[in-house]
Parts: C-alpha cells; structure tokens; sequence
C-alpha cells in the first residue's frame, strides 16, 4: 500500500463513504424550489480586505435577488479579530453551525464536536444585538457559532483502522472524516428531521461562511463583518420563488471542505446530477442546484484528484468546434471526462463563483465558470498594481460598486480596473473559466490570473498607478496652461482640445495630465461654450484609445472621469440657471423639473440616487422630460440603473443622450430615432426590440443585444458577448469593431441588405496597451454564426480567411463585390468618424499594404434552408 | 325565426349596449348537422304539410316549390313522439330522417360533433340548441368531461334574476396604483397572431370583445394598424420572437401578455411556416416573406426569475399604466413558477394548460408535456393560498376552454377568469380539420392570410357569431350561478365542493341548464 497515486487514496476515501444511505428516497429527490436567480458577485484582492466592499455591490444588485436569501463567504481571514493564532487558522477545521434552535447546541456538540474534535477555540458569532433593527429581516438569523477544530488522534486512528486506510497521508483522511462528519451532523439535525435544528454553515480551513434570510449585505451587518477582513469574499443575492422562507439553509453559499459557491442560474437537469453524485455515495441534503454543485466539485477534486482544468471540464464540456480545436492530446483526455461525467454536468443556464482554500499550495482562488452556452450574465476584471485584485460578477456595475467602494477607502485603489472581459463558455480560447489565485510571495499575497487552460491573463507590468496625489493649486495658476488650454477650448467639438493632449499623454506624468485636466474644468466655469467644449474633449479622452506611456489607461480614465464628473456637478441646479443652458438635477430636485426655456438646453441628469427600475427611476423621470419638451440630456453617476431611453415613444430623433458611468441593462431597447452615446461599456439586452435612431457604445457590450430589434444604426468599439442580434429583422446596420462571444445574429431575418434589409459588420479588431489597433486572434470565435438565417448579411473583415464553413448553419461565405463595399461603405466611414478607426490605415491595411476590399472583407449571406421552407411532415 | 328560446338580459357593460344576438347563419351551404332530413323529390306532391307542422322551420318553401331541408334544425330521432313528427305525417311517405354519416367524422374526441354543432348553433342564434346536440362537453372522456356541477335540487319559483348576478371581474388585484380593468365576463380572447390567424378573424375577435367589456390577445405576430380603434380591448403579445413588438405598440394598450410557453408546445417555441409568411405578414413581423419563423423557447434574455423580474421592470417602464400578465405552461412545479411571477411583478398569471392549440402546435407536444389545466389549476390555486397572495393575483387558466361550462369548471377548480382561443375559431365555423398550418392556410378563411381566403369572411358576420356565442355564454353562466344561489361569478372562485368527478359519483348528474319543454 505504498502507492503515492492521488486518485488512488482519494478513492479509497470515497469507499468508506459506501456506508452512507440516501436521505431522500430516490422519488423524492426533486429540488426544494425552483430558483433562476440570483446576483453573484465576488473578488480576491492581494491585501485582506473589509467585509464592508461587498456591501456596495450587493446593495447594487438588489433587483436580482428578492431579499428572501443572501450570504456571503470569505477565504483568507484574519487571526486576530477571529482570536486565534495563525497556524491555528491555518492547520485547524473552521466549523460553523447554524443553530435554528438554540437548545439544540448541546446536543450537537455532545454528539459531533466534542467527541471526535480537539477545540481549539469556540465562540458564539457576535451579531448586532436586535435583529429586527434591520428593516428588511423578516426572521431572526440563525446563532451561529465558529469551531476551530482538530480531528482527535485517537479517532483519527479509529477511523484509518477501521477503513483500512493505511498509507493515504493523514491530513487527506482528516479532511474525509471532517467532510462526513458534517454530512451526518446534518444528516441528524436537519434533513432528516422534519423539525429543522442546526446545519453547517462551512467547514473548510480558513474559510467562512454566514447566510441570512435577507439580502447578502445584511448578513454581513447583523454578523458584524464590516471591518472583518478577508483576502477572498463572495456575496449572493438568492431570488427563491418561495414566498415564505424561514431559514437561511437553502441560501448559497454552499460549502464542501475547503471550497465555498455560489450559483446563477437553474439546472435542468437536477435530477441527474443528484443521480450521478448518489451513485458515488454522495447525498444532497439542502436539495438545491448549488448543493450538488459543489458536492461534484468536491468530488472531482479532492477524491477523484482531478486538477481544476479537469474539473471546469467536467462542469462545462467543450463542444462543437471548439473541441476540434483542442491539441490531440486534450482531446483525448476531455472525451474521457465528458463520457464519464456527463451526467454529473450541470445543463442549462449556470454561472459559479467559487472561492477556495488550498491548502496543500497555500493558494487562496477565486474561481468563475460559465456554462458551456453561455446563458447568464458574466463579467470578469483585473486591476494590477501596488495591491491587485480580480472580480467576477453577474454585473459590470457590481464590480465598478466594489472598485469604488475600495478606491473610496484605499487609493492604491482605483474605482476602474485595468482589463474587463468575458469568458467564452466551453471554448477551445479561454475554456469559459477564470482563476485568480493569491500565492505567498515574500510574506505578501501575489494575485495571478489564469484561464482554464493556464494562459495568463497581464496587464502591461512598465504602467504604473497613479499615486492619488494631486499637484498643488499655486497662487498663481500656470498662466500658459491657461491660455493653452483656453484657446484649445475655442472649438466648441473638443476636438483641438483632445488632439493636443493626445500625443502628450505619452510622457506626461500624472502629475501633468491632472493640471491640464483641472484647467479645463475650470475653464468650463467660463461660460456655455467653453463648457461643451470641455465635455466634449475629455469625452474624447474618455471614449479614444492612445498611448498612455508608463502610465494605466484605467488611472487616467477615473481622473478624466472625475474631471467629467466636477464639470456635471458645477452645472447650476435646475430652477437656478438663469443664464446657461445646461441644467442639472438629481434626485432631490427632480420635482423642480419644467419646461426647457430654450430648445436648446441642456439636461444633466444626476442618476446616481434614483431608483434602478420603477415608477420612479431616472429611465421614467427622463421619459417625463422629454415630454415637456425637453431633448438634449447628458447622464451619468449611473450604478447599473436600467432602461435608459425606453418609455419615450416613437419619433424622437431630435433627442441625444450622453451616458456616463456604470449604465445598465436594457438600455435602448425599442428607442424609435434618438441618439444614445455610451461612453464606457454597456450591460446586458441592450437595444432590445430597437426601431430606428443611433446607439454609439465606447466599449463592451454584454449578453443577447439587440434581440429581435428592427432597425437602427449601432457602432459598438468592442466586443459583444454572446448571442447579439438574436431573431433580428427589418433593417438593423450595425458596426461591431470587436467580435462576438458566439451565436451572432442567430435567427436573423433582415430581409434583402441591399433593399434596405439588415446588416452587421464585425472588423475582429482589438487595442494593444498602448492604443494601437491590432487583429485579434481570430475575427470570430464561435461554433455559431449567422445559425438559421433567412435574411441579412454579415461582413466580416477575415484578410486571413480564418472564418470556416463549419461556423455557419444555414449561411455561406461569398466573396465580397462591389455593390457589397459600397453598401458598407458608409457605416466604416460613419464607425471611423466616432471611434477613429480608418478605413485606410486600420482596416484595409493587412501586413503593412493597402488591400482591395474584397482581400479583407468576406461577406456571410443566408441559404435557403428546406427546413425554412418546406411543411415539416415529422409533426404530423 | 325559429328561435324557441327566450332571450335573457345580458351582462350590462359599463360602455356601449349591450349585445343583442343577431341570427347569423352558416357561409356555407347546408349546414353540417347530426341528423339528415331526407325528402325524395320523387315521392314528394309538395303538399306542404311538413312545412305547416315542423315548429322549427327545417321545411320551407319558396313560392310553390320546397326548399331543401335545413336539417340542422331538425329535432332528431327525439321527435318521434312528437305529434308533428314530419315522418309520421308525410301523406307521400317522401321524408326520412336519420343521422347525417358526416357526424361520425365530424371533429375529435375534445371537439367532437356534439360539442362542434352546439357551439355552431350558438353562434349562429346565441342561444342553447333545443336538440338533444350535447353542448356543455366534449367526447374526451377525461378532463372537465369527466367534471360535473352539482346543482342543489331545483325549488319552484325564486330563482335569482339574471339581472343581478354578475359576471365581471378585476384584473389588477396587487393594489400597486396601476389603473383597474374590469372585464364584463370571465373570459378574455387569447392570442392568436396576425399570419396564424386572418385580420378578419382578429378584428371579428376584438370586435365581439368590445361588445362583451372585455380583451383580446394579439398573439405574437405585431400590433396591425386595423386594431388601433380597439387599444382599449387589446392586450399585447410579448412572445420570445419579439416579432412586430415595438415600443409604440406596447404603449397602445392596457395590459402586456408575456408568453413563455404554450400549454399545447411547452419548450418548443413557435413556428410559422413558409408558406404563411405573406408579403403582409412579413412587413408585419420584418422578415423574410416565404421563410419560416421561429420563436425561440425561451426568451433569450430570460433565464433565470430575475431576468424575468427585470423583464416586467422594463414592459412597466415603458407603458407605466399598462397591467402585465404573464403567460406560463403547466410543468409540475407551475405552482413556483405563479408565485414566481407574482414576486416578479405580474398583475396577472395565466396558466396554459396541455389542451389547447391549433393544427400548427405538433400532436406530439399536445397534451403529451403540460400537465392538464384542471391539475394545474387547483394546485396553484391551493399554493397561492399558502403563500398568502391569492386575493393578490389574478389567476387566468387557459388551454382547452370550450364551453360555458368549462368557464365555469375551470373558475371552480381556483380560476379568476379564463382565456379562450379555439372556441372563437369554432364560433367563425372552425371544423378542427387540423390543417391550419399546411400550404396556404384554412380552408374556411379562418386561419390564413392568403389574399383569397382571407375573402372567404366578412367581420361583420364574424363579429357577430362570436358575439352570439358570448351572449349564450353569459346566459349559461348566469343561470349555473343562479342555480348555485350565487350572485357573481367572484363567489365560484374556488369552490371545488361544488363540482363532482364521474369517476368517484355513482349517481345520475343532471346539470342541464336548459329550460325543461
């Protein structure tokens, strides 16, 4: 028995489970309740870091839970406030239980503590002292307290005897007899019982876990967790369709040893994996989706031994082309995994985030995995730097919520991160999956981020932060700046003003770039055309990519946005302008709303206090606005507020909308003429259902936009994630300068392009670190393009020909002719005035020479597909 | 007119008059009818008694010549007794009656003959047929076939007037500050899209609803310009295709139906084929004329409860008076999935049973995946009850509503109110041939857009079959609630004490509403 073969001792540890017996009887193994839902969001940061920035964007996320399930989970904690010495933390079992019934303690400590356990330390989780002093609590949390715990030799010894389990190193056995030893405190306490006592909460090293009935943030305040630091922490808002929950057991997070997850989305398939994990000894007690999944992650990676690559794998298949794609070798392995655990695979929409403790590396990971069709919301980021941290979240809002939170507390903080980016579900690219892992490194924590298949994920190391100093306003302000600047601002488009800056901001200094930043905002003060000019050239800043020398793009952007941000906030309140035409209101003064005085003026919206959704939200307010007349608005302290330029109606093609900040979902759906810029990325469902007008989106756009829309002319500078232009028709023309996750216009049935049908561009371009345009790696990733069309076209700029047949399904790859370029034509020269893309130099320059059109672009159109046409006689 | 049956006061719509059957006879020539007056033109010496004795007016002459018989009108073999019995009495022995072969073949087992030619009779007369045609059921032998109302032994004399039993019922019970619809009857049109079904037909639908105080469902196939003047009685479609959903249509009306599924296609989407997407239908919809059109399954928006919160979030967004109803199909949990709803927002929850669907919806899906409404119906009743929040939503079944009776049934069993799509079809002279889907369309001019069929019905006739047919329904519900000894159809709210299974009462049920001869 002298095998140092992993799987060999992790399976030996999962035959002692073979004495286990089902909880439920196999007919009764269905889900408690059904539940889609849910936010998610969570972050790994270098340093240990305040429970409090998880409040923010939980808070922010509230209309994706419904206060009936909330909790977090932290990774990576801090001896001191729990009152233990570090190798305590590090060596010992962090068992929390749950007591619903506070009498039942003594039992459960007389049976599954004290007996089997060395207790190193045991405390009651302090908590606030009424829970009803929290509005949104409908039940009383659970006492919860905190064990640090050590399986006692003796019973270790008993346990190895007994089950033979000679040779497999102790702390692999301890970690198994932890593992059932919480499943049979459970097994006593609450699932079996109808009468529900006491559960455990986690039970891994380091690691932690509270939920609540309420919302996530409101775990963190009744168990005093605010100042309670933590390397890893992950919040879940829970939205059960249950009306009446009395205990927080069937909230998320849910632990297995060393790992805690949290779940968006619902299994189809529930049923099976419950089957898949009961074969393998392995019971679902809380019957809910993210139970078993973590219960298959335990599986897979402590006893079958698998590495993490395995494990996504395992979870989230590569399919379809993608597999093809694969190395031989990865092949081979994955069709292994696949065939053996398909049935333990969760179907259907699914995002996990997943903090760990690993021990045996010392590594703490957060981990994100989306399923393989990438049916839920996910955005991943990095910020580099003194201190580092990565986010994954359902929302971009969340993350920017959690960065601004830290920002407003630690400078080395900035409120934008360095990279934010989508994983693609299931592919060959990035495996759907990223892991920041916090290693030691010279007595720090060091964050690296990785893909599923190890490829780093870096930001550029020569940029540095900005230092958050702010260069001293002399008594006598640089006066040639001034006249620099204020001669710059002559031009009312800012274009002067941005082209001068531009080439400089190279050797800048921050130092630098603030000065010029702060004479425009003060030159804004000036009057009204100097203040368009102002917003005009730092959105131009904002919006256009150059080279940012040794500095980070994500610095200067919050500095221009702040800068932005003062020039909004010195606009004079509404009701009180008397000479300008831009007029500000907020929440507070949205009832002073009246009649523009002037066609021309300006609204600058305040979004920041209103309402995400709702009678009252801004999306309704500016709704309101335009009705009395009013047209011309700019917005911004967005926190994912949703719906922006809905409601308006049909006509409104003198309206122009300038969103700031952290937009959200939604937006533009159904608009019929108006104008929308959205300086920075754009959320999820935009452009819905959109009739006519222009959307301009400075970024990324998230999942399913401009689903069924019927027109408009849309430019997005990024990418867009998956499944954009779903079931289009009429007559869209869209410019997508990045690419697409997958499922690009599936569905589409925009008639004939060249009478006036629909049509969508995408140029596969990216920008390097330093502002330059470069192809990415292929103009379009997925399995799926352009899947069941009857009607449009797809251009797509593939000078290399990279673009196969096999990505399309029911399209074909025609050369490009000419009526074709002239039709595109003026949309490049439209894409090229708003992001700066030349048609010329970017576009049709391949290898350093001007190529013909028709060696650049390729040119996807529909077939005619029997299963369009013809009477499906299989029904009948 | 033969028209033995009085005629009973009807509900009183806050606006307009109320409706007055019209007698509006079949389009096309020789009704289809259970039994067969055969007259031998050569035994016949057109004496003209069986015109003096039939009190129905099967025979009628046309100067000094006889007219065909119209048969349909025909008491049957029940008519041997009767001392006019044509039969009996032909001096020429020329008239023979017997039961018409086509009746055998005619519909199926949900739809079948009986139930086919009592809803024809109604609309046609907007009463109850006097033949022994059975109206208040279907030949399925399960479902509310199997249900009957149990009626209290009839008392001579006071019997509740029509007059002051009402049928109406409130849409928006959440008491969010949303405006209020009442309907007049407890029943609104469900959808059927522009290119399923024809303009007229649509238009002949919103039409009777008008009469009736009451709305109907676009489908999802766009908002046509022609049901403009009827915004008020619409309720607009938002199905997973998005076809023809543009925001200034979703500010028309006053209630936004989201369908997730189908009862008869649950997980399958929608699906017009080709030949159906006319020049008309795909400017309607934006697309591609002669290519098929898939709504996907589900929304790809929506996967998950709080993709669907924000979904309602949004339809409120943009019509801020517009009350949201949410169509759902009856899996084994669409107990989770009402109450989901209702946290998410809905005013109004409908729950599509497995019966429903035209010819289009594939056999294979129908009644093979939801569950029968009549399940589902009382389980989520009972649920939204536990929960707390059954006086907070309105529960609208649907899937499968042919009769007066299933109305009523189906309130019994825990409904608000009912959504009926086929029974309108039938009112137009549907014969469930089931082709609805194939080449241009039906034949009947009901459910297609080809040009020259869509001719084949006016809307004045359409409007008023279906009308009739909500008048014979109103007085049948009136008269089950009279019966009951209750005074609105809001007391009938899940009284399921009220109703019997066949399969567990072993004693004759008599629940003919029909005045006794």
């Amino acid at each position: 028995m002298k095998s140092s073969n992993h799987n060999h001792h992790g399976l030996r540890l999962w035959e002692t489970r073979k004495e286990f017996q089902p909880i439920y009887p196999y007919d009764r193994v269905i889900k408690g309740e059904d539940e889609g839902g849910c936010g998610v969001t969570g972050f790994a940061a270098s340093v240990p870091v305040a429970g409090r920035h998880i409040f923010q964007p939980s808070i922010q996320m509230h209309n994706r839970g419904n206060g009936k399930g909330g909790g977090i989970a932290a990774v990576g904690l801090d001896p001191e406030t729990l009152g233990v010495s570090q190798e305590i933390l590090d060596q010992d079992y962090l068992i929390q239980i749950a007591y619903l019934d506070s009498e039942a303690r003594a039992q459960v400590e007389a049976q599954f503590i004290t007996p089997v356990f060395k207790v190193e330390h045991a405390q009651s989780i302090p908590t606030m002292d009424n829970w009803r002093d929290l509005k949104g609590l409908e039940v009383c949390p659970p006492e919860v307290w905190r064990y640090f715990v050590r399986v006692k030799t003796e019973v270790l010894q008993h346990f190895i005897q007994a089950n033979k389990l000679y040779g497999i190193p102790a702390r692999k056995v301890e970690d198994e007899f932890v593992s059932q030893n919480c499943y049979r405190l459970n097994e006593t306490f609450y699932a079996s019982l109808g009468e529900k006592k006491a559960f455990v909460l986690s039970q891994g090293r380091n690691i932690m876990i509270l939920k609540i009935v309420g919302y996530a943030e409101e775990a963190a305040l009744y168990y005093q967790l605010l100042d309670f630091k933590a390397h890893i922490w992950i919040a879940h808002q829970r939205y059960p369709t249950r009306g009446r929950v009395w205990h927080p057991g069937g909230a998320h997070p849910f632990a297995a040893l060393n790992v805690a997850l949290v779940h968006n989305g619902d299994f189809a398939n529930y049923f099976a994996v419950s089957e898949y994990l009961s074969q393998r000894h392995f019971y679902p007690q809380f019957l809910t989706d993210t139970e078993v999944a973590v219960l298959t992650f335990d599986l897979w990676n402590r006893l079958y031994g698998y590495p993490l690559e395995y494990v996504i794998e395992s979870m989230a298949p590569t399919t379809e082309r993608d597999f093809d794609l694969l190395s031989l070798e990865r092949q081979r392995v994955y069709r292994q995994l696949q065939s053996a655990n398909i049935h333990g695979s969760p179907d259907g929409p699914w995002f996990f985030i997943i903090a760990r403790n690993d021990p045996d590396a010392q590594k703490f990971e957060l981990i994100g995995i989306t399923d393989t069709s990438m049916l839920r919301p996910q955005v991943f980021a990095l910020q580099d730097g003194e201190v580092q941290i990565g986010l994954i979240c359902s929302e971009k809002q969340a993350i920017d919520a959690t960065l601004a939170s830290l920002a407003a507390e630690d400078p080395r903080f900035c409120p934008v991160a360095d990279l934010y980016w989508n994983a693609r579900g299931g592919s060959a690219t990035d495996g759907g999956s990223f892991i920041f892992s916090l290693e030691p490194h010279n007595g720090q924590r060091v964050l690296t981020c990785k893909d599923k298949f190890g490829t780093p994920k870096v930001v550029p190391w020569y940029q540095r932060p900005w230092d958050g100093t702010v260069p001293e306003i002399g008594e006598e302000p640089d006066e040639e700046l001034t006249r620099q600047v204020a001669a710059l601002l002559e031009d009312v488009s800012g274009q002067e003003f941005f082209q001068w800056v531009k080439p400089r901001v190279l050797k800048w200094s921050y130092a630098s770039f603030v000065d010029v930043l702060q004479t425009a905002v003060a030159q804004a003060r000036k009057g009204d055309n100097l203040k368009a000019a102002a917003i005009n050239g730092l959105t131009l800043l904002l919006d256009r990519r150059y080279d940012p020398g040794d500095k980070k793009r994500s610095h200067l952007l919050r500095l221009i946005m702040d800068a932005l941000t003062s020039i909004f906030q010195d606009t004079p309140k509404i009701g009180k302008a008397k000479k300008s035409r831009f007029h500000r209101v907020d929440w507070d003064t949205r009832d002073k709303l009246a009649h523009p005085t002037q066609a021309d003026q300006v609204l600058v919206l305040d979004a920041a206090a209103f309402p995400p959704e709702g009678d009252d939200c801004d999306a309704r307010f500016l709704c309101r606005a335009f009705e009395l007349g009013w047209r011309q608005f700019i917005t911004y302290g967005y926190k994912g507020q949703r719906f922006l330029g809905c409601g308006f109606g049909l006509n409104t093609d003198e309206v122009r909308i300038d969103a700031y900040g952290s937009t959200g979902d939604y937006l533009a759906s159904g608009i019929d003429g108006m104008t929308i810029q959205i300086h920075g990325n754009a959320q999820d469902q935009l452009g819905q259902i959109m009739k006519r007008g222009k959307l301009v989106i400075h970024g990324d756009v998230g999942q399913t936009f401009m689903y069924g829309a019927k027109g408009g002319e849309v430019y997005v500078l990024g990418n867009a994630a998956g499944r954009p232009l779903i079931n289009a028709v009429g007559r869209p023309r869209v410019v997508i300068n990045g690419t697409a996750l997958d499922f690009l216009a599936e569905s589409f049935m925009a008639g004939d392009p060249f009478k006036g049908g629909g049509l969508v561009i995408v140029n596969g371009l990216e920008y390097d670190a330093r502002g330059r345009i470069r192809p990415q790696a292929t103009p379009y990733p997925g399995s799926n393009l352009f899947s069941l069309a009857s009607g449009g076209a797809i251009y797509v700029r593939d000078p290399y020909n990279q673009l196969v047949d096999e990505q399309l399904n029911g399209g074909e790859l025609v050369p490009l002719t000419d009526a074709d370029w002239e039709l595109i034509l003026p949309y490049l020269q439209e894409n090229e005035k708003l992001f700066d893309i030349d048609i010329e130099k970017d576009l049709l320059t391949v290898d350093g020479d001007i190529r013909p059109p028709a060696e650049v672009y390729r040119k996807v159109r529909p077939v005619k597909l029997a299963i369009l046409t013809k009477v499906e006689d299989s029904w009948e | 007119m033969a028209n033995p049956k009085k005629v009973i006061a009807l509900p009183t719509t806050p606006q307009g008059q109320p409706w007055e059957p019209v007698h509006t006879p079949a389009r096309f020539r020789n009704p289809l009818s259970k039994y067969r007056v055969y007259r031998s033109e050569s035994k016949c010496i057109k004496c003209g008694k069986c015109v003096e004795l039939c009190p129905y007016g099967v025979f009628t002459k046309a100067g000094k010549y006889l007219r065909k018989p119209k048969s349909y009108l025909c008491l049957g073999f029940e008519c041997q007794k009767k001392p006019f019995y044509c039969v009996a009495n032909c001096p020429a022995q020329a008239l023979r009656v017997h039961q018409h072969p086509v009746y055998n073949t005619l519909g199926d087992c949900r739809w079948n003959g009986d139930l086919l030619l009592s809803t024809w009779w109604q609309a046609e007369w907007g009463n109850l047929p006097y033949t022994d045609v059975e109206y208040r059921t279907g030949g399925s032998g399960g479902g509310f076939d199997r249900l009957r109302f149990l009626f209290p032994p009839r008392r001579g004399g006071a019997k509740i007037d029509h007059r002051d039993i009402s049928l109406g019922v409130d849409l928006n019970r959440r008491g969010d500050g949303r405006p209020q619809i009442r309907v007049g009857v407890p029943w609104y049109g469900g959808g059927m899209s522009f290119g399923s079904v024809s303009i007229n037909t649509i238009i002949s639908r919103v039409q009777a609803a008008k009469n009736f105080n009451t709305l109907v469902s676009t489908g999802e196939g766009g908002y046509p310009e022609e049901l403009y003047p009827y915004d008020d009685h619409m309720v607009t479609q938002v199905a997973t295709g998005l076809f023809g959903v543009r925001e200034d249509t979703l500010q028309r009306v006053r209630m936004i139906e989201f369908k997730y599924a189908q009862g008869a296609k649950p997980g399958l989407g929608g699906h017009l084929l080709g030949d159906k997407v006319t020049p008309a239908v795909a400017r309607m919809r934006e697309s591609v004329t002669g290519s098929a059109l898939f709504s996907p399954f589900p929304f790809h928006s929506v996967y998950s409860v709080e993709d669907h919160k924000k979904h309602i979030d949004w339809m409120k967004e943009i019509n801020p008076r517009a009350l949201i109803s949410v169509k759902v199909s009856t899996p084994t949990d669409v107990d989770m999935v009402a109450v989901g709803s209702y946290y998410a927002g809905a005013h109004v929850v409908q729950l599509d049973g497995s019966y429903g669907g035209t010819g289009a919806a594939p056999d294979i899906a129908k009644k093979n995946i939801a569950m029968p409404i009549e399940y589902a119906i009382p389980k989520v009743h009972q649920f939204l009850k536990a929960e707390g929040i059954r006086e907070e939503v309105t529960l609208v079944a649907s899937g499968g509503i042919r009769s007066a009776f299933d109305v009523a049934k189906a309130i019994a069993l825990g409904a608000d109110l009912v959504q009926i799509g086929t029974a309108d079809l039938v009112a137009l002279e549907c014969l469930r041939c089931h082709n609805c889907e194939s080449g241009r369309g039906c034949a009947r001019g009901i459910a297609t857009t080809d040009p020259e069929l869509v001719d084949l019905m006016t809307i004045s006739y359409g409007a008023a079959r279906i009308s009739n047919l909500y008048y014979a329904w109103s007085w049948q519900l009136k008269e089950i609630l009279g019966l009951l000894g209750l005074r609105s159809i809001r007391e009938l709210v899940g009284r399921t004490d009220l109703l019997i299974h066949l399969d567990y009462f072993d004693k004759a049920v008599d629940d003919d509403v029909r005045e006794r001869a």
